[in-house]
């Protein structure tokens, strides 16, 4: 069985609660195993960089020490924390100065960088380490006529890492094809949802999530898939606000790409967290015959 | 004596490590603007306050909003025909405006920046109710009101926590940090 | 032999530097600027230096206590005296409610923050250069 660490990070704590009960739940079915990393801490998301990028790097150095002295690769769920993981060991391995002055700081919890492990996120090990035949072949409740929009954000996509397709990505509508749903075309799949301003510049978040939120209704959608927990909660949460704020009926589930392949080979929908939406998935479960 | 450094060397100095080509290179094209899904909510777009930043315009670029309106979502990035890293070269303009104290008035970024570093040093994990009390006060009392009734439904469904959590080797923790940045009142 | 002293600051304001390049130089210093960390480094290793002027925050965040940490790990750096000038406890006030900048945690031979009175600065300047020319002359 293969074994990696894993990174929740701290919006799946609590706010995502279901995205870590579902990850949990699948790969257990998928044959691999996430191992929690020990005593991780915040990976600093874009606030650090704001302040002080060095600071930043040191918060995920730590992270990425730790996994260093578990011999295993990072797996992180959240867009962000991937992004920031994954770019900290990319600069800390070419910049050796760097690396140097943060592992005097890490001496202090006994910890050392030495750029030995990779970051991924998790749907990138479901479509590349476990594969999509392998997943299609333990599919038994195919999710059969469920238009879902496949929504990429940003930071598993952006900035470029090395080789990926920035433009033109399909293995999210892969993946949903895999389970038997139907991955539906929309313009906005890769736009962001604008959830790094909606505590700090509210109205164009808003205005960015209506424009997403239409976007993936207007393509006939009946669920909306993330690998984001703020893409989610975003999406998810603030339709009401969106509703008010522009005279719109919008009322479309968004859940967990985790959650969707979960159903897809058969785990019951309490495991996956389906249940604490406030846009309640019935039209996905029906389709299950749940 | 040399002459006084000019606002574009002061931000190219800002951004020596950045991996992106110099702005220097940009050709004014438009494509971050075009691109950029917050430009409607931005005093200038991205190309244009590239172009300021060139003329020198220091003044005028610092008051703006534009950097603090960037949501991070390098869409203006991967898709420069010049390879700027535009996305640096905003985080850079916050951190110049947090460090001078030169940023626009009433912004809520750079207050929840801040707020969020700090929660960060203290526990080592962030914690959403404390988050949301710093920049609650300066909403409007309707949007006061929605946001409550958003966290009061996540509540019930038990999607928000109740106690801060913390990691567990927080002195190290705070000791590493103070490697990084050395501030005093460490154990 | 000129015994005029060659100072180089590093630091990324250029209000600031021209401040206290002016000072400086009225007092008979010779002054080099370097306005980030690596530009710094680079002159630090072309020629040899009598001290050195040093901000903490520029480019990337607190990158003086890294230009500071890694002279004191080249052979021919370690001994050149260090003035930190900083206005760091200002800058990010938010983490330094009351506390002063740790000496624990930077290891330079002396730090006033910003700003900082022109007749304070010129002592100091000539108190460090004094005590490294002391040390130079007798080494313990």
């Amino acid at each position: 069985m293969k074994e990696y660490a894993y990174y929740p990070g701290c919006s799946v704590e609590k706010m995502a609660l279901s995205y870590h009960m579902s990850a949990m739940e699948t790969t257990r079915a998928l044959g691999i195993q996430l191992k929690e990393l020990e005593d991780w801490n915040c990976c600093g998301t874009t606030a650090y960089f704001h302040v002080d990028q060095i600071l930043s790097h040191a918060l995920c150095a730590r992270n990425l020490a730790i996994a260093e002295r578990e011999k295993l690769d990072l797996v992180a769920v959240c867009a962000g924390c991937y992004k920031n993981l994954y770019f900290a060991n990319a600069h800390l391995k070419n910049d050796p100065d760097l690396a140097e002055h943060v592992n005097v700081a890490l001496s202090e919890d006994q910890l050392n960088f030495a750029g030995t492990i990779a970051v991924r996120h998790l749907i990138e090990v479901f479509i590349q380490d476990v594969g999509l035949e392998a997943i299609q072949a333990k599919v038994s409740h195919p999710l059969t006529g469920l238009h879902v929009a496949p929504y990429y954000g940003c930071q598993i996509l952006r900035p470029r890492k090395d080789h990926e397709d920035v433009e033109q990505p399909r293995f999210f509508e892969d993946l949903l094809t895999a389970i038997g749903a139907t991955a539906v075309e929309y313009p906005d799949r890769l736009r962001c949802c604008g959830s790094s301003l909606l505590l700090t510049s509210r109205p164009a978040a808003l205005g960015m999530l209506r424009t997403l939120l239409q976007s993936a209704v207007d393509s006939g959608a009946a669920v909306i898939a993330t690998a984001c927990p703020l893409c989610q909660v975003n999406l998810e949460c603030y339709q009401n606000q969106v509703n008010h704020e522009f005279g719109t009926d919008l009322s479309i589930p968004v859940l967990y790409f985790t959650q969707l392949v979960g159903l897809a080979l058969g785990i019951p929908p309490d495991k996956l967290g389906i249940g604490k939406e406030l846009v309640l998935p019935t039209p996905v479960l029906s389709s299950v015959g749940r | 004596m040399a002459e006084r450094l000019s606002f574009s060397d002061e931000v190219s100095n800002l951004l020596y490590a950045a991996h992106g080509n110099p702005l220097t290179t940009c050709i004014q094209c438009g494509t971050c603007s075009g691109t950029c899904p917050v430009v409607p909510y931005m005093d200038h777009t991205p190309r244009r306050l590239i172009g300021m930043i060139t003329a020198g315009l220091k003044e005028e670029v610092m008051a703006s909003n534009t950097y603090w309106s960037c949501a991070s979502c390098y869409h203006c990035n991967v898709r420069c025909p010049q390879g700027i890293d535009i996305a640096e070269l905003m985080y850079a303009l916050k951190r110049l405006s947090i460090w001078r104290a030169q940023h626009k008035e009433g912004l809520i970024g750079p207050v929840f920046s801040e707020t969020f570093v700090k929660t960060i040093f203290k526990s080592g994990r962030s914690y959403e109710p404390v988050l949301a009390t710093s920049y609650l006060f300066t909403f409007g009392v309707q949007e006061f009101l929605q946001e409550a009734q958003t966290a009061t439904s996540l509540m019930l469904k038990g999607r928000l926590p109740v106690l801060p959590p913390r990691i567990k080797r927080l002195d190290n923790f705070g000791r590493m940090l103070r490697r990084i940045i050395p501030m005093g009142d460490a154990k | 032999m000129n015994s005029q002293k060659h100072l180089l600051i590093i630091d990324d304001d250029p209000d600031f530097v021209a401040g206290i390049r002016s000072i400086l130089e009225s007092a008979n210093y010779l002054v080099d600027v370097a306005y980030n960390p690596k530009d710094g480094f680079e002159a630090l290793q072309s020629k040899p230096y009598d001290m050195l002027l040093l901000d903490i925050m520029m480019g990337r965040g607190a990158e003086g206590v890294m230009v500071a940490r890694k002279m004191r790990k080249d052979p021919k750096l370690r001994e050149l005296p260090v003035l930190i000038i900083t206005g760091i406890r200002e800058q990010i006030a938010f983490l330094f409610p009351g506390g002063p900048v740790h000496p624990r945690f930077v290891e330079v031979d002396e730090l006033v923050e910003k700003p900082v009175e022109p007749k304070l600065l010129l002592e100091r300047v000539s108190a460090l250069l004094q005590s490294a020319q002391a040390k130079k002359a007798s080494p313990a």
